[in-house]
């Protein structure tokens, strides 16, 4: 066994889970639903299994390169959803969130994205990796559960004014969009923006330098900040708020992958 | 003065100029910033000479784009100021409720009776509630008694001190624009440079790189001695990610460059008729070094890293990076050339020696090594605005902790004796996690009630 067993396995365990969960979906069985959420748990076990695995070979963080990368944002993502589900009950979201999961496993997967073992540069030899990076992506995995809640509120919203009943009403899926943004809000500004200067500011010296990377984490902040104040501050809700959450998702994917592909700049690491 | 206030203080403001601030920054990664006006001409054609008027080629220290921001900070600041008395008031100074009807009208209330007189209600009460960690205040008029419990009346402030810390970090961040310093100083191991504009040295005692198995750099270090008065000061190996600070002044490893002014070239003399006569000799540039057993001195005049023959056939270095070093040599005997040419190190094949006499074309000399003078390139860096950004960090995450995980509870209790009974109404309040707020007034409602 290795490395790449045990993450081929996790991917087999994801796929598994997203078998039962859309089963759970058409067939309506809460017991598809509780099988989904056993193999997301086992994936996330065999999962950890994976990172640890290679921060043993390696003797670095497990996200510094591409492949490494998806593979710790895809693990962040079944962890915050594990989380989530068991705390606000959203199983209906499980078959849909366990896509966007496939999607980053398979990305990592890819051939393009090398996956051996390289020696860490200079620049990324600090334990400012782990924090920035590791708390940054936990942040964004409850973006993406915001971003998934948001778009089945939008559905369930224009069904119930159709007088369809739904499996989660629209009011809870709103509810929990919100929970998910107040989770990932404070973690990301923690992770992304805070430790991100921190860290700029020992190894470049400047805890500001108007990089893409950043200016577009700061975006993506913004339109974060826009939802609670909007929110909060002005009662909006349902739709509008869901549209929000669901731009704010997509800067921070255009801030994880855009960036490095579209734009060049200082963190152009690959 | 009231019509500024009104303008300011809008929520609707902030959220405009929040979007106003939000595509600015978007264009300014869109358009590359601080290129060349040639640069710009050539992407943009006409384009180019609006794009830099308005200022979009260097957005983020445009006057607009820093009036945005500086428009920004006045709404928050007023925002938060003008919502901040009617805040503070509740949380230093609270009003008793003494209505009975106003409690019955909140969502979390509750209304009963116990067989106990007034004084023995409060305390049992006060109890409960104490054991919960609320902090309760009370007041009694005319046979009733009024209490007032709190518990993480802080977190009113949450949002308050978040945008105390953005005011801090845009603060820092202007201070930052207008007085930090960064300046690149280039050293050679063993030399000593004044620090611009400080009354210190730097000096470089040692240089190395260390490599990775597979020949990528793993390391950079700069052993650094911090020099005053003529005194060692203090010594710190300066790597990536560890830089020396020294009074406001922080010393980071920036690049690494080498020296191609005056390396040591190694040159392997052979001879064509003789394939095991191999000599070596070593020399640094200008050198003369009599090549042993042969009445002939070799010199080295020209070295480049990155050999190429220029446009007017001038021999010339494509960059400083060691891709195809060359070395320029003279061969002597007494006071005559006997000849000239270039050694390859790549390319041993390539190496073109002229020779002035015959005899001499026997021997062929080849660019065994090459050394270089590795240079440490450190950025000296003066931020006086870096710790009020982290002041303003901490403000900040200390507000979004208060704001989203502290959510304030209030139990506002009024006690009236009514035929010898004493009738407890409670009503709570909470403005956040409410579902769970209500479990615990439930909680301790629930107590009261059954205890005898």
């Amino acid at each position: 066994m290795n490395e790449a067993t045990l993450f081929t396995g996790t991917f087999a365990i994801y796929i598994i889970a997203t078998f039962f969960y859309f089963s759970f979906l058409f067939s309506k069985k809460e017991s598809m639903a509780k099988l989904g959420y056993t193999f997301a748990l086992l994936g996330l076990t065999t999962h950890t299994g994976a990172l640890a695995w290679r921060l043993f070979v390696s003797g670095h963080a497990p996200f510094t390169n591409m492949y490494e990368s998806l593979s710790f944002l895809a693990w962040a993502s079944i962890l915050a959803y594990v989380i989530i589900e068991g705390k606000f009950k959203i199983k209906k979201a499980g078959p849909y969130f366990m896509l966007i999961v496939l999607g980053l496993m398979a990305l990592a997967s890819s051939p393009l994205m090398p996956k051996d073992y390289a020696p860490l540069m200079p620049a990324l030899q600090s334990y400012w990796l782990w924090l920035h990076v590791s708390v940054t992506m936990i942040g964004e995995s409850f973006f993406a559960i915001a971003f998934v809640t948001s778009i089945m509120y939008l559905v369930a919203d224009s069904k119930q004014k159709r007088g369809v009943k739904t499996g989660l009403s629209a009011e809870k899926l709103d509810e929990v969009s919100y929970k998910c943004i107040a989770i990932g809000f404070p973690l990301f500004t923690l992770g992304g923006m805070v430790f991100g200067m921190v860290w700029a500011y020992k190894a470049w010296g400047s805890y500001w330098s108007w990089d893409p990377k950043e200016v577009w984490s700061l975006i993506t902040w913004f339109v974060f900040a826009l939802y609670l104040h909007t929110r909060l501050v002005m009662d909006w809700k349902g739709r509008r708020s869901a549209f929000i959450a669901i731009l704010g998702f997509l800067a921070a994917l255009f801030t994880y992958f855009g960036v490095n592909y579209l734009l060049s700049g200082l963190h152009s690491y690959g | 003065m009231r019509i500024f206030l009104q303008f300011f203080n809008s929520v609707k403001l902030a959220i405009v100029l929040l979007i106003i601030i939000t595509l600015a920054s978007i264009i300014g990664t869109l358009i590359p910033q601080d290129r060349t006006m040639q640069e710009y001409v050539f992407h943009y054609g006409k384009l180019a000479k609006v794009l830099t008027s308005l200022e979009f080629t260097k957005i983020y220290n445009s006057f607009w784009y820093v009036g945005l921001l500086f428009l920004f900070s006045i709404n928050i600041l007023v925002c938060t100021l003008t919502r901040l008395s009617p805040k503070w008031k509740r949380a230093f100074n609270p009003k008793m409720e003494k209505e009975v009807k106003n409690l019955i009208v909140l969502k979390t209330q509750e209304k009963f009776s116990k067989n106990w007189d007034i004084t023995k209600t409060k305390d049992k009460i006060q109890k409960a509630l104490k054991g919960r960690r609320y902090r309760i205040r009370e007041e009694s008029e005319g046979g009733k008694a009024f209490l007032l419990a709190r518990k993480k009346t802080s977190g009113l402030f949450g949002a308050d001190i978040v945008h105390l810390g953005l005011l801090v970090i845009i603060a820092g961040g202007m201070i930052s624009g207008a007085m930090s310093t960064s300046n690149y100083m280039d050293f050679y191991e063993g030399q000593t440079l004044s620090v611009v504009n400080a009354d210190f040295q730097l000096r470089m005692d040692d240089f190395e790189t260390e490599y990775n198995e597979n020949g990528s750099v793993k390391d950079w270090k700069s052993t650094m001695t911090v020099i005053e008065n003529n005194q060692d000061i203090l010594s710190k190996i300066i790597e990536v990610n560890h830089p020396l600070s020294y009074k406001g002044y922080m010393f980071y490893q920036s690049a690494v460059d080498f020296d191609w002014q005056n390396p040591t070239v190694e040159i392997w003399a052979k001879k064509k008729d003789t394939p095991d006569y191999t000599e070596k000799i070593r020399l640094r540039l200008g050198d003369k070094v009599e090549l042993k057993g042969e009445n002939l001195q070799i010199t080295a005049l020209q070295f480049v890293p990155d050999f190429i023959i220029g446009e007017n056939g001038e021999v010339a270095t494509r960059s400083q990076q060691p891709n195809n070093p060359a070395v320029y040599i003279e061969g002597w005997q007494e006071e005559t050339q006997v000849f000239t040419g270039w050694i390859f190190a790549q390319f041993p094949d390539f190496s073109r020696i002229h020779a002035e006499s015959e005899e001499e074309t026997n021997l062929t000399f080849e660019l065994q090594g090459y050394q270089g003078g590795e240079i440490s390139i450190l950025n000296a860096a003066k931020d006086p605005g870096a710790n009020i950004i982290w002041l303003g960090c901490a403000f900040l995450m200390a507000g979004l902790g208060l704001a989203f995980y502290w959510p304030p509870r209030e139990i506002k209790i009024i006690l009236e004796t009514i035929q010898s009974k004493t009738e407890i109404t409670a009503g709570g309040i909470a403005s956040k996690n409410k579902a769970a707020f209500r479990t615990e007034f439930e909680n301790i409602m629930t107590t009261l009630r059954r205890q005898k």
